[in-house]
């Protein structure tokens, strides 16, 4: 700031340092600037949410718009069970996406261990083809696999969904989790046990995933997220009545036109769809920065 | 190898594999060979599935409304991985450095990642509506504008871009942000604080160790980066469909969009599996780069 207030501050006295001094304050006030912008930008409609499941419909509606709320209450949250079968639809959706989610990083672990550890005839396809599936735009391949769940006779039901979230989440598993096993499995961890007269399988199962809680966990979490979030294929795969997942209630209902009628219910509907992915979130955002190096950044 | 480990080796991969097949691979398989037939959902019992060459190709490259969204996912594409990107390096800086209340920080950028979709689409639905939002009441109150904005439903364009498009494209922004800003900061902290106490001693300004140091050794990051932005972002669903499902007349439409009402909504199995088929070639060419450099990393390890 010292720069700033001297008479010629425009004008580097003391050589490039000076200089960079006077650079450095523009650039970090210019930082602030835009990082508070997109704050803003980012918290706004979180914020308007968590506002408006808090007042009346008619205080939501006030023209000009009340920025801070006048009055607080949680009516909403007590009338939300009336018009939304909302703890049916939590518990539909913890049910698929945690079984996806563990089924997920089980089958995954295992491949991901033999790829990270051996080099055997046809790996390299697996891996491209593997590689493909996560990054090809599933919407590429909708509808045949609508139909492969449909001629297996699991449209509408959990194992549907189940079946079909594993498919997606299952080369994010593997990758991540080969990353994983390179970095902080070394191989002599398994050795000294097969010494011990392990096998190959009962050394992944005794000494791998033991030392490995961290990852597993945090894959099972990333996982159980993108399926407690998702909507495309909840939406195509299972949207019978009581057993659709909570966002595909919420989306039904705004379709339905209750999202206008009844909008502080709908936001508080919205508050308590967002809550479950925020505890999960907060469980692996410690994780996420070095996961994302070592699973696909490198 | 052995016998008994290469053994162990293909059963610990098996249903992997097999999920990966049967829910990867086979669908891609069945939807480019499904472009090369006649599949009117409302005709296959009559009329079987014919096969007749490229012609969905043909029918739906020249579908005027196939080309707008070809357009419109280019330019959506474009805007939204470029400001990401560099909202994305601010920003994992603004992570990265010290300071009391960094952690609260964190957890607030990466907050659209934790809203589900459906819930940041309903919002935003609002915030943009044309006489409900509260951002057109702020604008009025303030005096900047003197009738409301039609975000997600004026028609008229300017130089090619419409309202709506630049709606959808600040929705996906903020969509897409955290994953980006938590990619960058990876990338950020491998990157030997010692180097910048030498560029500081040096005399060289924030900007410049930003330009100097941070930039180029980000740089394979940044190109990983880049392949996988543009293939989701070509393939993006989700937000375009449930906030304006393509709307108003096609000008938010994209590729993946039309794909699914071709399928779901007009029942015309072909023309979907045609326009995947685009999506399919356009995403495979930036995926060959892509895998080429997952697997180059591989053997490096």
């Amino acid at each position: 700031m010292s720069d700033l207030q001297s008479d010629n501050f425009l004008r580097p006295r003391n050589g490039p340092l000076a200089a960079a001094r006077l650079n450095n304050t523009v650039t970090r006030i210019t930082v602030i600037v835009i990082t508070a912008l997109t704050l803003m930008y980012i918290l706004m409609p979180v914020y308007w949410m968590l506002k408006s499941s808090f007042q009346s419909a008619n205080d939501i509606r006030a023209m000009p718009p009340q920025w801070l709320p006048k009055e607080l209450s949680l009516q909403a949250y007590r009338d939300l069970g009336e018009l939304i079968p909302i703890g049916r639809y939590i518990y539909n959706s913890i049910f698929v996406s945690l079984v996806a989610a563990v089924l997920s990083t089980a089958i995954g672990s295992s491949a991901a261990y033999v790829l990270s550890r051996f080099k055997f005839p046809g790996m390299s396809i697996i891996l491209v083809m593997i590689l493909m599936t996560q990054i090809i735009p599933p919407i590429t391949r909708a509808f045949p696999i609508y139909f492969t769940i449909q001629s297996a006779n699991l449209l509408n039901t959990y194992l549907g969904l189940i079946v079909a979230y594993v498919g997606f989440s299952l080369p994010f598993s593997v990758l991540l989790l080969r990353g994983y096993f390179q970095n902080n499995c070394p191989p002599d961890l398994e050795e000294a046990a097969m010494v011990d007269g392990c096998s190959h399988f009962g050394a992944f199962l005794r000494v791998i995933l033991p030392v490995s809680m961290p990852g597993l966990a945090a894959v099972t979490i990333f996982t159980f997220l993108n399926a407690w979030n998702d909507f495309l294929w909840a939406s195509l795969l299972l949207n019978q009545g009581a057993m659709k997942t909570i966002q595909v209630g919420i989306g039904d209902f705004a379709g339905e036109g209750g999202g206008v009628q009844y909008i502080n219910i709908f936001m508080a509907a919205c508050v308590v769809a967002t809550i479950p992915a925020l505890i999960m979130f907060l469980f692996v955002q410690r994780w996420l920065v070095s996961g994302l190096t070592s699973g696909s950044v490198k | 190898m052995e016998r008994k480990k290469l053994i162990f080796c293909y059963l610990m991969v098996a249903p992997s594999l097999l999920f990966t097949v049967v829910l990867g691979i086979l669908p891609m398989l069945a939807s480019l060979g499904i472009s090369f037939l006649e599949y009117d959902l409302l005709r296959v019992r009559d009329f079987g599935t014919p096969f007749v060459g490229v012609d969905n190709y043909i029918t739906v490259l020249t579908d005027a409304r196939f080309i707008q969204s070809v357009w419109n996912t280019l330019l959506i594409t474009g805007l939204v991985v470029a400001i990401v990107i560099a909202l994305g390096l601010l920003l994992a800086q603004v992570m990265d450095a010290e300071y009391r209340g960094r952690a609260l920080i964190r957890v607030l950028i990466c907050a659209p990642w934790f809203v589900p979709p459906v819930v940041a689409a309903a919002i935003w639905s609002w915030m943009l509506s044309t006489s409900r939002s509260p951002l057109n009441a702020a604008l009025m109150d303030a005096g900047i504008i003197d009738s409301n904005i039609r975000f997600l439903s004026d028609t008229e364009t300017i130089w090619g871009i419409s309202i709506p498009l630049l709606s959808v494209t600040a929705v996906r922004i903020w969509n897409g942000l955290p994953f980006v800003v938590i990619f960058i900061l990876a990338g950020l902290q491998s990157i030997p604080k010692s180097l910048y106490e030498a560029g500081s001693i040096d005399g060289a300004s924030v900007w410049n160790q930003f330009r100097f140091i941070t930039l180029p050794l980000l740089k394979p990051i940044l190109g990983v980066l880049l392949l996988l932005l543009l293939i989701t972002g070509i393939g993006h669903f989700e937000i375009n469909y449930i906030m304006t499902g393509g709307g108003p007349q096609g000008q938010t439409n994209v590729m993946a969009v039309y794909a699914y009402q071709q399928a779901f909504n007009s029942f015309r199995f072909d023309y979907a599996a045609a326009a995947s088929g685009v999506i399919f070639v356009i995403t495979g060419i930036i995926c060959f780069f892509y895998i080429r450099a997952q697997l180059k990393d591989g053997d490096d390890a």
